[in-house]
């Protein structure tokens, strides 16, 4: 069965998920802890500290960040289509030049979108 | 083609039998005495083959996690320090254990010192930061940084889980860390982690696409995404037969230099090494998404740093440059000495160059890695149906 070949890899994400924790508890057998308000104020390099950090702001690079959705689906798509490509190649071409228009519109879209975003090319 | 030392699997099941024995030989020894008969069919239960079974599964790991979190990456750190100082025109770390020497020792045992000095030092929690956020992302960033190691094989036989779908598996699980950074970023409610967190998430969006792009076009020509069968592949495809001829195989390397290319540069960011370091740069952020950890916390993340070092070298040897292929040494020292020569390789880039801005990683990667990576795919496509035509 194609599933057994995946046992010994949920025993390894058991460990792999416990080990830092391990790490952990064996730190803070060894060290000490004595907590005093000036510690535990956050880091500003020495200033006293100023308004919250986790505010609303502007992300700038949104539009990449949606290409890269469209982009990380479409490479899955992509994976699956060249995992099986040999096999094509006894075949007709008609999957073949059904992908190579596929990467083609994303490659002319891609192209478009990076044109159309020009906020901070150098 | 030479042969493989270690068959993981083998060996941890005759270790498991071996101590099962011993351990069943005590069991029935007390057993026989009048009160403890009880323990007869623990000892039973022991000898049963799934019980076996799990006992070598876990020798396995153990064996894997000391062998690569253990070993190697204490080999890497050091090697790095020794590297980076005498590129600098300095020494490095020279520490022994003889008081009388302390010029011309190794400083090997400098990493160990540094852990032992790391595990005593408090744990400092900013009384701002979300306390469960900010101790789960390192824990999340190490455990799938771990997770990798199951399914990157060392050779044919030194592998923990030989699964259909490795090379899948190892990338997601290795592209998890970008969250891990963000979500560190921000539980710490400090402006420094904040930026350094968002720089790693922009950072991520822009070369994680041409590493998938450069392995599709691997999978392309191997038509596997099971590692182990993608470096076989790669001794057996009848380009370049010249080469073939001594020795050298057909490695991915010349049919996809530019594949190579791409991944190299891929691998650099993921690892956020120097030209692309800017999620941690001490320059302009402090520590980046580090400010705030201290003690063990910091020392994990900072030391697992070469962990996924170690994993992308051995990525690039597997894609790219046939693995543990290699005439007359076994297996698994070609693919160490390979590991360790791509090592070499991104110590000396990330040490020569400086670092590069925010807004130049997007263009680089949007606008030339992308377009190079599709071009790729059709390169290798290019070579299949060479191949299949018999041209080459």
């Amino acid at each position: 069965m194609v599933l057994e070949a995946y046992y010994p890899v949920a025993i390894f994400v058991l460990i792999a998920i416990s080990f830092p924790f391990m790490t952990y508890l064996a730190t803070r057998l060894l060290r000490e802890d004595n907590p005093t308000p000036l510690k535990q104020t956050t880091y500003e390099c020495g200033e006293v500290p100023e308004g919250e950090a986790n505010v609303q702001f502007n992300f700038q690079y949104y539009l990449f960040a949606i290409m890269f959705i469209v982009f990380d689906v479409a490479a899955i798509f992509i994976i699956l289509f060249a995992l099986i490509y040999r096999d094509f190649l006894a075949l007709d071409s008609l999957a073949m030049t059904m992908m190579a228009f596929f990467i083609l519109i994303m490659t002319a879209a891609t192209l478009y979108s990076l044109k159309k975003e020009e906020v901070y090319t150098v | 083609m030479s042969g493989h030392l270690v068959d993981l699997f083998g060996g941890s099941n005759a270790i498991a039998v071996f101590l099962i024995t011993i351990i069943n030989f005590i069991l029935r020894g007390i057993g026989s005495l009048p009160l403890f008969g009880f323990l007869n069919p623990l000892a039973d239960w022991l000898g049963t083959e799934p019980v076996v079974t799990s006992i070598a599964w876990l020798i396995a790991i153990t064996i894997m996690i000391t062998w690569a979190a253990a070993l190697h990456l204490l080999t890497f750190i050091w090697l790095e320090r020794k590297l980076v100082a005498r590129l600098q025109d300095r020494r490095g770390p020279m520490i022994t254990l003889r008081k009388d020497r302390y010029i011309g020792g190794t400083g090997y045992l400098q990493q160990i010192a540094d852990a032992l000095k790391l595990i005593q030092k408090e744990n400092i929690t900013p009384k701002a930061a979300d306390p469960w956020m900010f101790h789960i992302a390192p824990a999340f960033l190490i455990s799938t940084t771990i997770v990798v190691l199951v399914a990157l094989p060392f050779s044919e036989g030194f592998v923990v889980a030989n699964v259909p779908a490795g090379l899948l598996f190892i990338l997601a699980a290795f592209s998890l860390a970008p969250l891990a950074i963000l979500l560190a970023g921000w539980a710490q409610n400090n402006k420094y982690a904040m930026i350094g967190g968002m720089r790693a998430a922009a950072m991520m969006m822009s070369y994680e696409i041409p590493m998938i792009l450069a392995v599709i076009a691997v999978v392309v020509l191997a038509g596997s995404l099971n590692p182990i069968e993608i470096v076989n592949q790669q001794s057996q495809l009848s380009i370049l037969a010249p080469l073939a001829a001594i020795g050298i195989a057909n490695w991915y390397i010349i049919p996809q230099f530019l594949g190579f290319f791409i991944f190299l540069l891929a691998m650099l960011a993921e690892q956020e090494r120097i030209p692309f370091d800017f999620p941690e740069a001490e320059e302009e952020v402090v520590h980046g998404w580090l400010v705030e950890y201290g003690g063990m916390r910091f020392g994990m993340v900072y030391g697992f740093k070469w962990l996924r070092t170690f994993v992308a070298a051995a990525l690039v040897a597997l894609l790219f440059l046939g693995g543990w292929h290699g005439p007359v040494l076994p297996q698994e020292i070609w693919f160490i000495l390979k590991i360790y020569f791509v090592f070499f390789i991104f110590i000396w880039i990330s040490w020569s160059v400086p670092r590069i801005r925010i807004d130049q990683i997007l263009n680089i990667g949007w606008r030339k890695l992308i377009p190079l990576g599709l071009f790729n795919i059709f390169l290798a496509v290019l070579v299949v149906h060479a191949n299949a035509q018999g041209w080459i």
